[in-house]
């Protein structure tokens, strides 16, 4: 949690784009909190492979297009 | 704020208004008796009392204001926080329970070996609670 992983990702993005879904709507619809989904947005956690899968399935994108290895 | 992380800021302020209470009657008992007092049952029960009646009101306050919160299962996040928390607290557990086990070889005195333990406890107890706050925010 205090070292961010070298990943980035297009959550927040994708979730503006489907009817500015809000954070707490999308916690919900993957049995995540709203401030794990701050968390994952921002970078400081990295999410399960299963949850990274769902939130990829939901907003109909692959997981790769979702979550971007920086180095 | 998440549910767990509001119940963290409770169990932490329970821990140390029920530790702060005790070890000052504990204190003040042996001020006043000129020598470290016997650890006695009844002033265990009213700190486990206040701990537990801080704890309730505490948590049904934090449920009334936020239901779904309440309900809500403790997500992978969560998770990994309160291991991690547990984690690091175990040594302030292990370190206290140790140092006083020390303190008991070398002196030999039953009732300072008790009060070594118990504030080894509630200091490590309120240390993971702090830890959870700490991995919350981080």
């Amino acid at each position: 949690m205090a070292k961010r992983p070298p990943i980035d990702n297009r959550v927040r993005e994708l979730r503006e784009q489907h009817g500015a879904m809000t954070q707490a709507a999308l916690g919900d619809a993957i049995g995540l909190t709203r401030q794990t989904v701050i968390a994952i947005e921002q970078n400081r956690y990295s999410p399960s492979l299963e949850t990274a899968f769902r939130i990829a399935r939901l907003f109909g994108v692959g997981v790769e297009d979702l979550f971007i290895w920086t180095e | 704020m998440p549910f767990h992380e509001k119940s963290a800021w409770i169990m932490s302020a329970a821990l140390v208004l029920g530790g702060g209470f005790y070890f000052f009657a504990v204190a003040s008992g042996s001020s006043a008796a000129g020598a470290l007092i016997s650890p006695n049952i009844p002033l265990i029960v009213v700190y486990t009392v206040c701990l537990v009646v801080i704890a309730t009101v505490g948590h049904i306050v934090i449920a009334v204001l936020a239901p779904k919160d309440a309900n809500a299962r403790v997500d992978e996040r969560e998770q990994q926080i309160f291991v991690r928390a547990g984690h690091y607290s175990s040594y302030i557990l292990a370190i206290g329970v140790l140092l006083s086990l020390g303190l008991y070889v070398m002196g030999g005195r039953g009732d300072l070996l008790f009060y070594t333990v118990f504030a080894s406890l509630m200091i490590g107890q309120t240390a993971e609670y702090l830890l959870q706050i700490l991995f919350y925010r981080t």
